[in-house]
């Protein structure tokens, strides 16, 4: 009975000095207390929160028109206001940004497993692979990316997997060339040397020393390459070659806008400070996994 | 020295100096009420580990510590000028014409895209209002005096068409031709071989005594300092620790630190039976206030008092300081108090296993560029060596950088494939390598990095590579506790230690060792040199160690094997080799060593080698030592010696050896 007396503020205590050393070492991470990563969080949760939630919210669907309501201002009921079919601009503004990130992560994504992939191998084994991947990384880089990502389109099609391929496509050279030449430094130093002294196998030598190693400046490269995609799908999309309306995207929603500017600033307008802020948020959350991972900026 | 019967006034007067370091983990104090004065025309070396403040000091004696250090208190008078009151621009007058620099890195302290011309007559134009052509003439000549060779041809090229040594004498010759008063020279000499350096320090003494400059140099080669200095200043953990001259250092060191110091070095002349006397642990975290003595720890004479308060620098004689409680230091009855353990060597009738043989063994390497495919280069990194290592046994392997030497360490481990000959190994080889931050993954924990090998080939299951794990670590000397670190939260000599372990994992026949404690601070190399002593006694395992650190080589190997321009030319026992070396070559490398003890230093000639490795480029055909060799004849020229028996047990490859 005193045991057990004795034992349950010992347990109590435990706990919440586990708790608190949870605590420290949030505290002392130095990714997520960075002011950089911070900011993008303090921008993207509550964005995607929006973005996810939206079909609980009392809003207009993205799609659904009234022509009782056209060219709104903003207000309670339309938070960003109406455009010319009385279509709520805040509802189609988050179908949009729902399209944004999909087309930023996954452009992300590709461009990382490809370049890593491709990257790795040229860097690597050097000789004809190099040779060969680089020849075709140097056509591919020769071409201005927006104009590379049209004419692919033009063969594709519209839409959001087209979209998505046109742009990593021509993001990928850009990854294979940053992981080649991450690749080229790392495969000389003594530790690969030291596994190769011992017979490791080129697959062992390339998943465990050089990806581990690799993978930070490639994941900074990454949420840079999140930020671009998002805007050079807008870019496409304003165009008239990336979603096709009436489907919502924020490029096609300023092109929409643009012809109402001096009516209805806030067709156009407002959907372009939503891009302007995500993209933001990637290049924060960029600088802060490199600030994180890189010992030289430590304060 | 300069004592002419009248008091004068010290050129530099350094008082109670302090200097820090703000970091994100707590303040570092670098400097810790540090005074010390030099007389115009002294030589004073500063020594001591690496973090213990001297290269701190110089920076802050020349007011270029860049944020995050400052001075925090304390004076620095240059000629009665308190240099913390002086204007940018006047201080920036006194660098050029009151103190000159040069710093340990040759490659990098000159414009790469600046002709040395015109590197040089900027300052003197600037300090001596010269013209541009005097300023040249000026030039060419202090060229001419570090021993540049063809200096009116070399004063247009580009630093990178200069070979390190080279731009070190370019650095010596701008530092020293505004005619300053005080040169500070930061480790001037530690990264180049041991025939320039003793070339370089040879410059330094006779320009700097010619002159009257008085030099303040910073180093961690005891050596060196008893060939160069006057005085010496010894470093421990920010302070310093002893001041003395540079007779009574050596001979009657008052500080436990010091003295301790001057017996982890190989001495030439000792038979090296013993094991290198060791100093236990790791200099103090500067982080911390620190209270009382800060080498207590390591210290055999430590007592109660050296625990509460910190003992300040007091009289040990007329020109002798030091900081302890006990008068003598350690004394004698301490030194002898070591525990010591005989080192038995392989010596005598070595064991007659050979386990690796070498013969013939060529590599080439051919540089040929897209372009003029028809004009290749071929450097010859190896060409021609034989060699045998028998089972337990310690092959040294020296030369200067470029002699081939890490090459031959590449084709041993099977690491690169040779041009042509054979290697035949017993047993599996593996390495320790150089540079212990770079020798590891440091995405990965010390358990993981040294299990990696077992789990290549596929040895045991997860709970016995475990258990042979943690018996590594304490076979090399490390509290498993260190297992789930990462290799950036461990020592350089702890990261060495583990280097060792992981060599070990596999129980191979042979370890190369690439110059393995050189990246060491000197009380942890004798560490690293007893362990890997130790270690060839319990478990038979044979050594290849490379280094150009003679003494430590000789130390520690049963048979050497001298190398020069991808070539052994002296191989055989290593006392014999070393007290009595048949070969030009050899004989100039031992010569060229700076020994640690003055008396030796100053009765030794100062005929050390002329010019500098060949380019390996040029195809020789005579005797590739011939242009550097003072016995060189027609001979040599022409015809290629072999490496061939003299004497009883010994092979060299000489015309003229005797």
């Amino acid at each position: 009975m005193s045991n057990s007396f004795i034992t349950q503020p010992a347990r109590v205590h435990a706990i919440w000095m586990s708790r608190r050393r949870v605590l420290d070492k949030l505290r002392q991470n130095r990714f997520l207390m960075n002011s950089k990563t911070i900011g993008a969080f303090l921008i993207l949760v509550p964005i995607a929160l929006l973005v996810t939630l939206a079909p609980l919210l009392p809003l207009q669907a993205p799609l659904e028109t009234n022509l009782m309501a056209m060219m709104l201002p903003p207000s309670l009921e339309h938070p960003f206001g109406t455009d010319r079919m009385g279509r709520d601009i805040f509802s189609r503004s988050l179908e949009g940004v729902k399209v944004s990130l999909q087309v930023g992560l996954s452009v992300a994504a590709l461009a990382l497993v490809m370049g890593m992939l491709l990257g790795t191998l040229a860097g690597f084994f050097g000789g004809i692979i190099d040779r060969a991947v680089m020849v075709i990384v140097d056509i591919f880089m020769a071409f201005p990316s927006l104009l590379l990502a049209i004419g692919l389109i033009a063969i594709m099609g519209t839409g959001l997997v087209p979209v998505v391929m046109a742009i990593a496509i021509a993001d990928i050279p850009r990854f294979i060339r940053l992981q080649r030449s991450l690749v080229l430094g790392l495969r000389t130093r003594a530790y690969i040397d030291a596994a190769r002294t011992v017979q490791a196998s080129q697959f062992w030598l390339m998943t465990r020393h050089i990806v581990p190693n690799s993978l930070a400046p490639m994941l900074v490269a990454a949420s840079i390459s999140a930020a671009n995609a998002i805007l050079v799908e807008a870019s496409l999309s304003f165009l008239g070659l990336g979603i096709m309306p009436p489907a919502p995207s924020l490029g096609n929603l300023i092109r929409e806008g643009q012809l109402y500017m001096e009516q209805a600033w806030w067709i156009s307008t407002l959907p372009g400070v939503v891009i302007l802020l995500i993209a933001i948020s990637f290049h924060f959350l960029s600088d802060g996994i490199r600030q994180a991972l890189d010992p030289r900026s430590r304060k | 020295m300069i004592h002419q019967g009248e008091i004068l006034a010290p050129l530099l007067d350094v008082r109670n100096l302090r200097t820090e370091f703000a970091t994100d983990t707590g303040t570092v104090r670098a400097v810790d009420d540090a005074s010390f004065s030099i007389m115009p025309g002294e030589r004073i070396a500063v020594v001591g580990e690496s973090g213990s403040g001297k290269s701190a000091m110089a920076m802050s004696i020349l007011r270029l510590l860049v944020y995050p250090g400052r001075v925090v208190s304390g004076d620095v008078l240059l000629e009665g000028r308190n240099i913390a009151q002086l204007s940018e621009r006047q201080l920036n007058q006194l660098r050029g014409r009151s103190v000159g620099t040069v710093f340990q890195d040759p490659m990098s302290s000159l414009d790469p895209v600046m002709r040395i011309s015109k590197q040089m007559t900027a300052p003197i134009m600037r300090n001596l209002g010269m013209s541009y052509k005097q300023a040249y003439a000026e030039a060419v000549e202090w060229l001419r005096k570090v021993g540049i060779p063809d200096p009116e041809r070399r004063i247009t090229a580009f630093p990178f068409e200069m070979s390190g040594g080279m731009r070190q004498r370019v650095m010596i010759a701008m530092a020293l031709s505004c005619r300053p008063k005080l040169l500070i020279a930061d480790e001037p000499t530690t990264a180049l071989d041991v025939t320039i350096q003793a070339q370089i320090v040879e410059i330094l003494k006779t320009l700097t005594s010619e002159a009257n400059t008085a030099m303040m140099f910073i180093t961690h080669d005891l050596g060196l300092v008893a060939r160069l200095a006057d005085k010496v200043a010894v470093m421990y953990a920010g302070r310093i620790v002893e001041f003395a001259t540079v007779g009574e250092i050596f001979s009657a060191p008052r500080h436990p630190y010091t003295q301790s110091l001057l017996r982890t070095i190989p001495s030439p002349t000792a038979l090296n039976t013993s094991r290198l006397p060791q100093i236990p642990g790791l200099p103090p975290d500067m982080k911390k206030t620190l209270r009382g003595c800060a080498f207590r720890e390591r210290c055999r004479a430590a007592t109660e008092i050296c625990a509460r308060e910190a003992p300040e620098l007091s009289h040990r004689g007329a020109n002798h300081v030091a900081a302890c409680w006990q008068p003598e230091g350690l004394g004698s009855s301490a030194i002898d108090a070591e525990p010591e353990r005989a080192l038995r060597r392989n010596d005598g009738p070595f064991r007659d296993r050979v386990i690796v043989e070498i013969n013939n063994l060529n590599k080439h390497f051919t540089s040929s560029s897209f372009l003029s495919r028809a004009s290749r280069n071929v450097i010859r990194a190896v060409n021609g060596v034989n060699l045998r290592v028998r089972q337990g046994e310690t092959l040294g392997i020296v030369g200067e950088s470029g002699c081939g030497k890490s090459t031959l360490a590449r084709l041993l481990l099977g690491l690169e494939r040779p041009c042509s000959g054979e290697i035949f190994t017993e047993g599996l080889t593996q390495m320790v390598f150089q540079d212990p931050a770079s020798s590891f993954n440091p995405k990965m924990r010390i358990r993981n990095i040294i299990e990696e090998p077992l789990l290549v080939k596929g040895k045991g299951d997860w709970r016995t590579r475990q258990t042979r794990v943690e018996d590594l670590v304490k076979l090399v000397g490390l509290d498993p506790a260190h297992l789930d670190r990462f290799p950036g939260q461990l020592s350089g000599g702890q990261l060495q230690r583990i280097a060792v372990a992981r060599a070990l994992a596999l129980e191979p026949s042979v370890v190369v060792a690439d110059e393995p404690t050189s990246a060491l601070d000197v009380s942890v190399r004798a560490q690293i040199i007893n362990l890997l002593a130790d270690l060839k006694q319990e478990l038979g395992v044979a050594f290849v160690f490379i280094s150009h650190d003679l003494l430590t080589v000789q130390y520690i190997s049963d048979r050497i094997a001298v190398m020069y321009l991808g070539e052994v030319v002296e191989y055989g026992p290593a006392d014999l080799v070393f007290n009595s070396p048949a070969h030009p070559y050899t004989k100039a490398l031992i010569d060229a060593v700076p020994i640690p003890d003055p008396a030796r230093e100053s009765r030794r000639a100062s005929a050390v080698l002329r010019g500098e490795l060949p380019s390996p480029l040029n195809e020789i055909s005579g005797c590739t030592f011939a242009t550097r060799c003072p016995l060189a004849t027609e001979q040599c020229r022409t015809e290629k010696p072999k490496l061939r028996q003299h004497r009883k047990s010994r092979e060299a490859a000489c015309h003229y050896a005797k």
